[in-house]
């Protein structure tokens, strides 16, 4: 990232160009622009709400899939219908490349190719961590910029 | 704050109606939490009143208690505790609500499924704003189908003859109705005036996927006009295919495939077009070249037969170029009459230089219709005497067949065609029918209705008619131009019939003018049975009367068509078929002015049609003294493509020679 766009994006008010960043990275796309865009006088802390659902709901998610592996071997419709309701909170708060795994694994399922499963599954698990550490970071620096901290937006 | 207080869903019902789509009860189902939310805050942000709930079995619990609390319901696709179809399915069965899907799944086989389970809108995850911004269409849509089958059914209530529901179903809803859905009539009004749709068939009704079977619509004289009027528009060559389209965009709007009965109710024909509309079938036609089905094409099977699918007309052989003309066919066939001018008018692609190539494509479909027009109207004789025909009808003809047709040309038109094909006939009879279809067919349809009795032979004076004038066309060439002599119906009823069609075909008792197939399939008018009852019944001592047919046709030819003719008959009458009597009786009737020749060669078609007369016109046994006639004919045939396909043309030489 260049220098002007890091000034710019500290100094711009519009925390969706700090989405732009990590979306520039392919962590969040789009969508998550949108939720960002949702955030008003009314629900200050909008994005955040649903950032800490998403984490707690895929959490759940995302164990259910990994019990399915162990108990339903070859149980790819099972497996694909988990990973289906995982893929679709990726989509809802933009989470781009984790929503990319989920898919990949849809695939191996589709193909009933369990180690394609299991590989994707793993990666899936990886972003999920990473996305977690991007987030938490940005409201980090969100909240230490405070209520008014226009000024300085947590680069991702 | 307005915003907190939509927020919460706190919005004043009487700021929420006034304001709509401001206020829009919204219901929310998804069992993902985060969509929930996203969701939620989208719909609040368009400023819709939010409800959301992550269970489905609690969503169904909301709207059983008071369906009056939502306007809208979305729902997510795959959910644990019910299938989001299945919840689809409620919602709209039992409270007629829109629903709207959404899901992280965009397979086609899925939004497919949910279309076809009822769901108003198929939307992708993530949602956005964009798109919930205009999902108040669809509650809007929704209440105009109810609103329509309100009218409907109050129509229904101060019942007036069928007749009258055309009328109301084609238009005249209004916003009058009672307020069956207790939603403030003020909302209704105001979009009463958008909705309104005058102009054209209605088809509201299609939008409403869940409503009620609707009345029948018989053709009446101003359905049969906007239908004209549509078709003029739209084109002759497109009408079919433009309809196509028109429906299956409204098949997507429409949430359950119930839309045989919407369409029904707003075609306003329950059979005809239900038949019709088979215009899918009928753009089959266009698949039908081959002759053989032409001769397939009996009179009896045009009456009887269970092919009376469009599909049937349509392998008359004639390829349908447009499904129009299959429409017109079955239609047409009708108000060949009526319409000649419409026709004309209204076949402006079709009249390419051969009228009898325009009339072959229709004639495909209608080639039944046609055949059955020609046999059983003895209209050809009138046709070709040229006599008969109102001034109208042959100057409608003519203008169709651009060369005035001379009888004789239509005889060997006729005859041409009668025996192996009636292609000629049905070139004529489609180019009638074509043009008829445009304007005719609601009137022939009226008339089938009201006028059994009567139509069968007016619609063979029209038709006759009709025929006269695409012969004209295709005759008129080689004729060279008795064309005016084709004057159809002279004296015949006939003829009078088919000038009285052109106000409104009702008199041809459309019974007659729709091919037997078009009787059957497309209208309970009078039912193809009737008809050739009629037939059966009126023209059994006229069949053979040589005055009919072939006025124009020299006398002398005529003759021995006549001569013909009868052995013709015969042959008809062994046929099972009533058509063949029909045509028998057309051939009569139609000539009452006098020259007989045509009636033979009607008479032929007639037998060819049903009696499934070989291609080979040797099989008829009916000397030809027609052979200028056969050649023009056939040369007529060569020129218009679709005839010779269909009728092959050596047919019709050993028809004339039958003869």
């Amino acid at each position: 990232m260049s220098l002007e766009r890091i000034v710019s994006r500290v100094t711009s008010n519009q925390s969706r160009k700090l989405a732009g960043i990590a979306k520039y990275r392919g962590y969040l796309d789009e969508q998550f622009c949108q939720v960002e865009d949702l955030q008003d006088e009314a629900s200050p802390n909008f994005v955040e709400e649903v950032v800490t659902l998403f984490f707690k709901d895929s959490g759940r998610l995302m164990s259910n899939i990994e019990q399915a592996l162990e108990k339903y071997p070859r149980d790819f419709n099972r497996w694909d219908t988990y990973m289906q309701q995982l893929k679709g909170s990726c989509s809802s708060i933009g989470a781009s490349r984790m929503k990319n795994e989920c898919m990949s694994f849809r695939d191996s399922c589709g193909q009933g190719n369990v180690e394609g499963c299991m590989r994707s599954f793993q990666k899936v698990k990886r972003e999920h961590a990473v996305l977690r550490q991007k987030l938490e970071s940005y409201f980090q620096l969100l909240r230490q910029a405070g209520p008014a901290g226009a000024a300085t937006r947590p680069v991702m | 704050m307005r915003a907190a207080e939509e927020r919460k869903g706190v919005v004043p019902a009487a700021r929420r109606r006034d304001q709509f789509p401001v206020g829009m009860r919204v219901l929310a189902v998804d069992d993902d939490p985060v969509c929930l939310k996203v969701l939620e805050t989208l719909l609040l942000r368009c400023q819709y009143h939010v409800t959301t709930t992550n269970q489905a079995a609690i969503a169904l619990k909301m709207l059983r208690e008071n369906r009056d609390m939502f306007d809208l319901v979305i729902s997510d696709v795959h959910m644990p505790d019910m299938d989001g179809f299945k919840l689809l399915e409620l919602v709209g069965l039992e409270m007629d609500l829109p629903v709207i899907m959404l899901s992280v799944n965009g397979e086609t086989k899925t939004v497919l499924k949910g279309i076809t389970h009822g769901a108003c809108d198929y939307l992708l995850k993530p949602v956005r704003i964009e798109e919930l911004r205009n999902i108040w269409q669809h509650v809007i849509r929704r209440k105009f189908s109810t609103r329509d089958r309100a009218n409907l059914d109050f129509y229904e209530e101060c019942n007036k003859p069928p007749n009258a529901d055309s009328d109301h179903v084609h238009g005249h809803v209004t916003c009058g109705s009672p307020d069956q859905s207790g939603r403030p009539s003020k909302k209704r009004k105001e979009y009463c005036s958008e909705e309104e749709d005058e102009g054209e068939v209605n088809t509201q009704d299609i939008d409403d996927p869940s409503a009620p079977k609707k009345p029948r619509v018989v053709w009446s004289v101003e359905l049969h006009r906007k239908f004209v009027a549509a078709v003029n528009q739209l084109g002759i060559d497109n009408l079919a295919t433009t309809y196509m389209k028109y429906r299956l965009y409204l098949k997507r709007l429409s949430a359950v495939a119930s839309q045989q009965v919407s369409i029904v109710a707003a075609l306003g024909g329950r059979d005809p077009f239900l038949h019709m509309g088979g215009f899918e079938g009928l753009q089959g036609y266009q698949a039908f070249t081959s002759s053989a089905a032409l001769s397939s094409f009996t009179p009896h099977g045009l009456l009887n037969s269970p092919r009376n699918n469009p599909a049937a007309l349509g392998t008359q052989g004639v390829p349908a170029s447009k499904s129009i003309q299959t429409m017109s066919g079955s239609h047409t066939l009708n108000h060949s009459i009526n319409d000649a001018n419409k026709y004309h008018l209204s076949l402006p692609g079709n009249q390419k230089g051969n009228l009898g190539q325009g009339l072959a494509t229709s004639l495909g479909q209608t080639q039944m219709q046609q055949k059955w027009i020609h046999e059983e109207t003895d209209d050809l004789s009138t046709i070709l005497s040229g006599n008969g025909l109102s001034n109208g009808m042959s100057g409608t003809l003519q203008s169709v067949t651009s060369s005035p047709l001379l009888p004789q040309e239509l005889a060997e038109c006729t005859q041409a065609k009668i025996v192996s094909q009636p292609s000629i006939r049905t070139s004529s009879v489609s180019s009638e029918h074509i043009e008829g279809a445009v304007g005719v067919s609601s009137g022939l349809l009226e008339s089938r209705v009201s006028q059994q009795s009567t139509i069968p032979l007016s619609g063979f004076s029209t038709n006759g008619l009709l025929i006269h004038g695409s012969f004209n066309n295709t005759c008129a060439n080689k004729l060279g131009g008795t064309s005016s002599s084709c004057a159809p119906a002279r004296s015949s009823n006939d003829l009078m019939v088919a000038r009285d069609t052109k106000g409104g075909a009702s008199s041809f008792g459309g019974a007659m003018l729709l091919p037997p197939d078009t009787e059957q399939k497309y209208l309970n008018f009078g039912g193809g049975n009737g008809l050739k009852q009629k037939f059966d019944d009126r023209t059994a001592d006229s069949l053979f009367d040589p005055k009919f047919v072939w006025s124009s046709v020299p006398s002398s030819q005529l003759a021995s068509n006549i001569g013909a003719h009868h052995a013709m008959s015969q042959r008809w009458n062994n046929s099972s078929s009533n058509s063949s009597n029909i045509g028998a009786r057309m051939i009569g009737q139609a000539t009452s002015s006098g020259s007989t020749v045509i009636p033979q060669m009607k008479t032929d078609f007639l037998v060819s049609g049903d009696m499934s007369m070989p291609k080979n016109a040797s099989d008829l046994s009916i000397p030809c003294s027609f052979d200028g006639l056969l050649n023009s004919i056939v040369k007529v045939e060569k020129d218009d493509v679709t005839f010779s396909d269909d009728l092959g043309c050596g047919d019709f030489y050993s028809l004339g020679a039958c003869i």
